[in-house]
């Protein structure tokens, strides 16, 4: 029984990477535009069909699908972001209802390209299995874990080091005072969209290299998004890794000792535990002084 | 250096800047004064661009700048403290200065960074982040050492003496005419402590209602009778 649990943790921690990576692409478009992108858990299912479809058509590993995803992906990323712009008033409202519309288009494409059945990669190379000492998985699935690592690692490195990574963070701290400093909001709201359309493109293909899709799937990838964001508090890349490998630990612990009917609502409990608890998140401030 | 022409802001029903004509000069120390709710604020909001004009027309530096957005106007050298200080939150002091450098100016200046750390007193807090380890006078100065950092030619501060115990007030003031002989900025002041503005300004200007009702220099002004009555309600005995 320890073994299995162990085991359980070990896999949950590994979902949890790319769990990570969805998750900071909505923390970034809602920290720079104060919109919370309800269509981000489709565009991450988007970057899964399409790994599934170039495998599908050209008899190739998901992973060749990566460049493909990240051009349809970002570009979708910008399409949103042109609708969302054009709303002026109300917009941390009214994008709700615009992004949570584009989500269920997106969801219905898929649904009218690649019909309603669950899929899963072919490659027996990606599903092989890498022991790590007492624990088991799937090649991809540790692959594309350490590869998210290295993608927060470098997200860390572009929001702290670059001239537009800095921008990002002005704005999401104080929007007037950004632009006060000379900086154009607008050109960070662009860039943190094609940032998160990046990370989503990465985040799907994964998905896909390691489980199975199916068009629903989207707006459940937004819901754990949101949660991860409220886990972690007030953004920090740190936060949202460790709200993203909490959650998938608790998932994964709740389908091995429990039943997998209740990964969701596990999740679900314990967002609802923190927001009773801990308000702030598990790793956000309180509102500073005045 | 700034021209406003006619320029009228309204919030529904409410006028708040009426039909308000006002030119400041080039390295000029002006002083706005005025009650609570004559418009003030909302003044500093049409010329930094926050806040968009119903009718009117603005000009800074020879250029029309009623439709351009804030951060344009900054780069133009407008710059702008707030009465709450804004600092940028998990972004160190240094780093604070360093993005309005580098988007206020367009470039990045080390030693003149240095300088302006130096002059508002934070060399020492320059490693600390600027939203959670700062007091309120540090956190003060580093409003207005983001605001040299863009390089303005004009800088609107926004009751920046404000909360200031009496030695900080001081200190703080002195600052303010170093700055103005130092880096040659005009400065555009909004100031409730008549003291104060008579010893910054040589010249200000009242506004009572969103309408100018006085303008000249500091001992003139808070003589006139108008600003007074606007203050006190009452006529002068």
């Amino acid at each position: 029984m320890t073994e299995l649990i162990f085991q359980a943790i070990y896999s949950g921690l590994l979902q949890g990477g790319s769990y990570a990576l969805i998750a900071l692409g909505l923390a970034l478009v809602f920290g720079t535009m104060k919109v919370i992108n309800l269509a981000h858990g489709e565009l991450v299912l988007l970057a899964a069909y399409i790994a599934y479809a170039v495998e599908s058509a050209f008899n190739v590993s998901p992973i060749v699908a990566i460049p493909v995803a990240l051009v349809v992906v970002c570009i979708s990323a910008l399409l949103v972001y042109l609708l969302v712009d054009r709303i002026k008033k109300d917009r941390e409202l009214n994008s709700l209802i615009l992004t949570y519309g584009i989500g269920v288009m997106i969801t219905n494409a898929i649904l009218l390209i690649w019909k309603a059945d669950i899929r899963s990669t072919k490659s027996a190379w990606l599903q092989d299995a890498v022991v790590l000492g007492p624990f088991y998985s799937m090649r991809s699935e540790l692959g594309f874990f350490i590869l998210s690592l290295v993608l927060m690692g470098l997200l860390w490195w572009w929001l702290s080091k670059s001239w537009y990574g800095r921008a990002v963070r002005a704005v999401a701290s104080n929007r007037d005072a950004a632009k006060l400093m000379g900086i154009n909001p607008r050109t960070t709201e662009i860039v943190s969209f094609v940032v998160a359309g990046i990370l989503a493109a990465f985040a799907g293909v994964a998905l896909y290299s390691y489980g199975v899709i199916q068009p629903p799937l989207g707006h459940a990838l937004t819901v754990k998004a949101f949660i991860i964001t409220v886990l972690a508090g007030v953004g920090s890349i740190p936060g949202v890794l460790a709200g993203a490998l909490l959650l998938g630990v608790v998932e994964a612990l709740t389908v091995t000792l429990l039943s997998s009917a209740l990964q969701e609502i596990a999740g679900m409990g314990l967002f609802l535990l923190v927001l009773f608890v801990m308000p702030n998140g598990l790793f956000g401030t309180a509102a500073r002084r005045g | 250096m700034l021209q406003l022409e006619n320029v009228t802001v309204r919030f529904g029903g409410v006028t708040a800047v009426d039909n308000l004509t006002l030119s400041i000069g080039a390295s000029e120390v002006t002083g706005l004064v005025g009650p609570n709710g004559a418009g003030k604020t909302t003044l500093f909001n049409a010329i930094s661009g926050l806040v968009r004009p119903g009718a009117g027309r603005i000009v800074f530096n020879a250029v029309d700048v009623l439709n351009a957005p804030v951060y344009r106007r900054a780069r133009l050298g407008l710059g702008r403290t707030f009465q709450v200080p804004q600092p940028l939150s998990r972004l160190t002091v240094r780093e604070n200065l360093l993005v309005a450098q580098r988007f206020g100016t367009g470039s990045v200046n080390a030693s003149r960074l240095d300088e302006i750390l130096d002059f508002v007193g934070l060399t020492e807090k320059a490693g600390r982040d600027a939203s959670s380890e700062l007091a309120l006078s540090e956190l003060k100065a580093l409003e207005v050492g983001k605001a040299l950092a863009t390089n303005p030619k004009l800088l609107l501060l926004d009751e920046v003496l404000a909360g200031l115990e009496t030695t900080g007030k001081r200190r703080f003031m002195q600052m303010l005419k170093d700055m103005h002989a130092k880096f040659g900025v005009g400065i555009l002041i909004i100031e409730h402590d008549i003291e104060t503005i008579s010893n910054l300004c040589k010249r200000v200007v009242v506004l009572n209602f969103g309408e100018l009702i006085a303008d000249g220099a500091p001992d003139e002004v808070f003589r006139d009778a108008e600003v007074i009555k606007s203050y006190t309600g009452a006529e002068h005995a």
